[in-house]
């Protein structure tokens, strides 16, 4: 091993030696070395790929046909981390909006609006809520945290929650879709 | 050829560390939230003065005959909806006497027929007249969801087998009427 090195510097040495074509007594060099490390944020594996909410309306009772009691709907994604500073946490959502496209009737709704937050980056939380209409338009919001200044490690969870009705009307029948989105990235 | 090396190395790293130079982006998602509202009707609150439709005294005390004016207030069924396509079906039995069963005799009757119809859910409402063997016109369709009022009335009334004949004494005469929503699917 100490013979590698003794032919290492002996090599640097040679080109040293040679660009001041002095003679005798010891010569120097170096190599600079330059190396990076790359800033990089990567979310953790999600705990599930989709939120399937199943049932919307009541069947029954005095809110039937309107919007039933829906629990908070989690997805984990754990060890999500960036190695630089000054990152934030972005969550884009559209709301759940009947597939059926007719135009709805005086009372009724196609839409479901939620609230959608991913916890556990910065001191203030990426949070939106969806503010679609009874006609189902206008669907998609964003929500960005507070800017996080140091690289981190942690365990995201997105959360759903606070799911309504525009003017609380019943909704119309057949099978509804949304979706969100997170991004983990430098605060632009 | 160790120099060669050396400086090939350092020419990598730095070749490397320039193309590696940009901060990254991490996306998760979409993840799809679905959800499902099912084919429902529901018949809404009854309203206009009980669940009965009150006819009062059928006969005239004087003739014994059907009374001409006999009238009853419709019924309400108040924000009736289908939260998609349906139908709205009338059916009704004739007003019977209940308590007295037997055949009438000759210039009697058990009977009263009359006509009911739910109106407000359909352009066309929906009838059905008990002294009918076909009524086609008791079903009538929407092709979209709707909430609203029914208003459920009878009316057109006859005496079965003829308004000159007589009705059969009895405490009660009873008949019903039925509205049925249905999803259409």
């Amino acid at each position: 091993m100490k013979t590698r090195i003794a032919l290492l510097v002996l090599s640097i040495a040679i080109p040293a030696g040679a660009a001041s074509a002095q003679q005798g007594g010891p010569v120097q060099g170096s190599v600079a070395l330059d190396a990076i490390v790359a800033g990089r944020c990567t979310l953790g594996p999600p705990s599930r790929n989709s939120i399937p909410i199943g049932q919307l309306s009541n069947s029954s009772g005095a809110r039937v046909g309107r919007l039933a009691t829906i629990p908070d709907q989690q997805i984990s994604l754990p060890g999500s981390w960036c190695n630089f500073a000054n990152t934030t946490m972005t969550v884009e959502a559209r709301a759940l909006v009947a597939l059926d496209a007719n135009p709805v009737q005086a009372g009724f709704a196609r839409a479901v609006n939620y609230t959608s937050t991913v916890t556990n980056w910065a001191a203030t939380n990426a949070a939106t809520t969806t503010a679609a209409t009874v006609a189902g338009s206008t669907p998609s919001s964003q929500g960005v945290s507070s800017i996080h200044p140091e690289p981190k490690l942690a365990d995201v969870t997105l959360i759903l929650n606070n799911f309504t009705v525009p003017s609380d009307g019943i909704l119309v029948s057949g099978a509804y879709a949304g979706a969100v989105t997170i991004t983990l990235g430098p605060a632009s | 050829m160790n120099l060669l090396s050396l400086a090939l190395a350092a020419a990598l790293i730095a070749g490397g560390a320039t193309a590696a130079s940009a901060q990254t982006t991490a996306e998760a998602g979409p993840f799809p939230v679905t959800g499902n509202v099912p084919n429902l009707c529901a018949a809404g609150t009854l309203t206009g003065g009980g669940t009965a439709f009150d006819l009062g005294i059928l006969s005239n005390e004087s003739t014994g005959r059907m009374r001409r004016d006999l009238e009853a207030t419709p019924k309400i069924l108040t924000a009736a909806y289908c939260s998609t396509a349906s139908t709205i079906t009338i059916e009704a039995t004739p007003l019977e006497s209940v308590n007295n069963t037997n055949a009438p005799p000759p210039g009697f009757s058990r009977r009263i027929d009359y006509s009911a119809t739910a109106s407000g859910w359909t352009n066309v409402a929906a009838v059905y007249d008990t002294g009918s063997t076909s009524n086609p016109a008791a079903t009538q369709s929407r092709a979209t969801a709707f909430q609203g009022d029914i208003t459920v009335s009878i009316g057109t009334f006859s005496t079965n087998g003829g308004d000159i004949l007589r009705l059969v004494a009895d405490p009660a005469y009873q008949g019903i009427v039925t509205v049925t929503l249905a999803a259409t699917t």
